[in-house]
């Protein structure tokens, strides 16, 4: 019976408990689709930077990071990626040579990362082929063809067709120059594909290198369930002289933007229960309030302190089960909604392009959350009710029967 | 054989700037089957008397023993185990809980006795036939009239089978009809059941009606006269 008291005094003030109910209900909401459309964000950004740039696990002579020059290149470079190509776990694995040069065409000239690249396995490992938005992958012209981004296209004023020089230290150390023409215009919200780097064939940019076949890069794209740090963990036991390392440490700052994404939910969760608790407290301290004499009745006639510490803290539980189910219906809605039909941002596209994000959002976050955001507000319930349900606990009968 | 024995109670409040003293030296024993009336003017000390019997407050000196237990200096969280088995309230204001209907306000305090289902179904009937309104069983105190909400409030306060029920100014809120109704009621009981009750009131009608009348002023008693 105490537990059918607590249900109908929740609906003795039916107003009043349909406002805490309703604030649960958009609490909740904002919660799941504020996590959500983070989430979205980040995962969004890692999934492109990773995908298409950075790839799971990059492999280097540990040297040639440090100021990227060419004579530090990974000893059997091709061979090994072939054998990575066979690890279990292992999608794909590409070559890549790189130098730092400049670029120019007839108005402008900009410095590059150029990119000699192994067509067929940049296309498994980073997708390049599927980022032309203007002109071939390397079809179309055979003389020194290159692909860059369509921000450094526009900066350039080049078009597909246009020519362009590339100058860079060869080998040896001496400056060395070699013309070439677009054939493909990429497109990516990835600021570096986008602006900074220049791919050539590998065999075009070798031969101007003079460096025989040495690549400077593996990247590899792994299994979505693989573990990068077991095929990291092998790569370097396997061949010691070289440093594989997954994309958490070639890109810290997504690693930080990972684990922040984490607490960045139960951030977003404390805020909204903050809130939620003022508005529980300020419902149930009115309801003791006004019920002072009944309590008073109550505990006259022999209900304990607990049961009326219990009854308080039942109506207030009643509360966030009734709007939980409903704030959980309506965000899992939402996000469903969205999920499928992305958020439209394309009003913001270039301000969001410009850092790297995708103007087409598409909300996502684990079953888990559900979990987490429903075990919140049970909990925000029962805090939002204790110092309500302590002052209804600390009334003296005798004093509360002649409240007027 | 008494159910209520106060020896030398003294009562006085000290929150106000001049400490007042409510009751000054009290002596009373209630014997099991009385049918008492604690009368007296506004402010000489019959509901703080009550309160206090009742084991709601303390008193300042004195001891107050109720059914063979001397609650005295009872703990507040022992007091409420004890009005719940020992003593029946009836007040002013009835104080019914308005979400439950009149059959649940009564069983109600057989459920915080652990009393089985089928006792507390059996025995809120029971004690609603007894009151008269059995046909009011299924609806809120809200729809009864004050004398009828009063009957539920005497019927809850038998449904724990006390000891003796202390009712502050039942009558105070009721027209002479329902006063006369529920006098009777209680009249019935007395009788047919020996339930113990110990009113404070300045209702004439009750006075009538009362086999023992316990008159107080400026919290001392000047009289006690017992009725045949």
């Amino acid at each position: 019976m105490l537990f059918k008291i607590a249900w109908k005094n929740v609906w003795r003030s039916r107003g009043r408990s349909l406002v805490v109910i309703g604030s649960i209900v958009v609490g909740i909401w904002a919660l799941l689709f504020g996590t959500g459309f983070m989430n979205g964000f980040l995962v969004g950004y890692m999934a492109n930077i990773i995908n298409n740039d950075i790839s799971n696990i990059q492999i280097h002579n540990p040297e040639f990071k440090k100021d990227y020059d060419v004579k530090y290149y990974i000893k059997d470079g091709k061979e090994k990626a072939a054998a990575v190509r066979t690890w279990q776990g292992v999608r794909g694995a590409t070559t890549r040579t790189i130098v730092s040069g400049m670029i120019s065409s007839p108005k402008k000239a900009a410095g590059v990362q150029i990119r000699g690249i192994d067509l067929t396995n940049e296309a498994i490992v980073t997708h390049l082929d599927s980022l032309v938005a203007e002109g071939t992958y390397f079809v179309g012209i055979n003389r020194n063809p290159i692909i860059i981004g369509s921000k450094l296209a526009e900066n350039l004023g080049v078009k597909v067709r246009s020519k362009v020089v590339l100058t860079f230290n060869d080998g040896e150390g001496n400056i060395t120059a070699g013309a070439f023409r677009v054939v493909g215009i990429v497109k990516s919200s990835s600021i570096p594909i986008s602006e900074l780097y220049a791919y050539t064939r590998q065999s075009d940019l070798t031969r101007l290198l003079g460096i025989g076949d040495k690549v400077h890069e593996i990247a590899v794209v792994t299994d979505p369930q693989a573990d990068e740090q077991a095929i990291v963990t092998k790569y370097n036991t396997t061949y010691p002289g070289d440093q594989a390392q997954t994309w958490r440490e070639t890109a810290p700052e997504l690693a930080v933007m990972d684990e922040m994404y984490g607490s960045m939910l139960y951030v977003l969760m404390t805020i909204i229960m903050i809130a939620l608790v003022f508005g529980i407290v300020n419902t149930m301290l009115m309801a003791v309030l006004e019920r002072f004499r009944e309590l008073g009745m109550l505990m006259a006639v022999g209900m304990n302190k607990l049961r009326v510490f219990v009854m308080i803290l039942v109506e207030t539980i009643f509360l966030g089960l009734v709007g939980a189910p409903i704030g959980l219906f309506v965000g899992w809605s939402t996000l469903k909604y969205y999920a499928i039909n992305g958020v439209d941002l394309s009003k913001y596209s270039e301000g969001l392009e410009s850092f790297g994000y995708s103007s087409i959002l598409h909300p996502y976050i684990d079953n888990s959350v559900y979990f987490i955001v429903t075990i919140g507000v049970v909990v925000t319930a029962v805090i939002g009710a204790l110092y309500p349900a302590w002052k209804a606990v600390k009334l003296k009968p005798v004093e509360a029967l002649h409240k007027l | 054989m008494s159910v209520i024995k106060a020896e030398n109670i003294t009562k006085t409040y000290k929150e106000t700037a001049v400490p007042v003293h409510a009751l000054n030296g009290i002596n009373l024993e209630v014997q099991e089957g009385e049918f008492t009336a604690i009368v007296g003017p506004s402010g000489c000390g019959k509901t703080t008397l009550l309160n206090i019997l009742g084991g709601l407050d303390h008193p300042s000196t004195g001891t107050v023993e109720v059914a063979g237990t001397n609650i005295t200096d009872m703990k507040d969280s022992k007091l409420i185990d004890f009005r719940l088995q020992t003593i029946g309230f009836v007040f002013q204001a009835y104080n019914l809980i308005p979400v439950l209907t009149n059959k649940e306000n009564v069983e109600f305090i057989m459920l915080l006795q652990k009393r089985s289902k089928a006792e507390r179904d059996k025995r809120a009937m029971e004690l609603l036939e007894q009151m008269g309104i059995a046909d009011k069983a299924n609806q809120r105190p809200s729809e009864l009239s004050g004398g009828q909400q009063q009957r539920v409030a005497v019927a809850r306060a038998l449904a724990s089978k006390p000891k003796f029920i202390l009712a502050d100014e039942p009558t105070a809120n009721l027209d002479s009809v329902s006063t006369a109704n529920l006098l009777d009621m209680m009249a019935r009981m007395n009788q047919e059941q020996n339930a113990t009750f110990v009113f404070s009131t300045h209702d004439q009608r009750v006075i009538d009606k009362a086999k023992r009348i316990v008159t107080l002023e400026d919290g001392k008693i000047v009289s006690d006269e017992t009725r045949n």
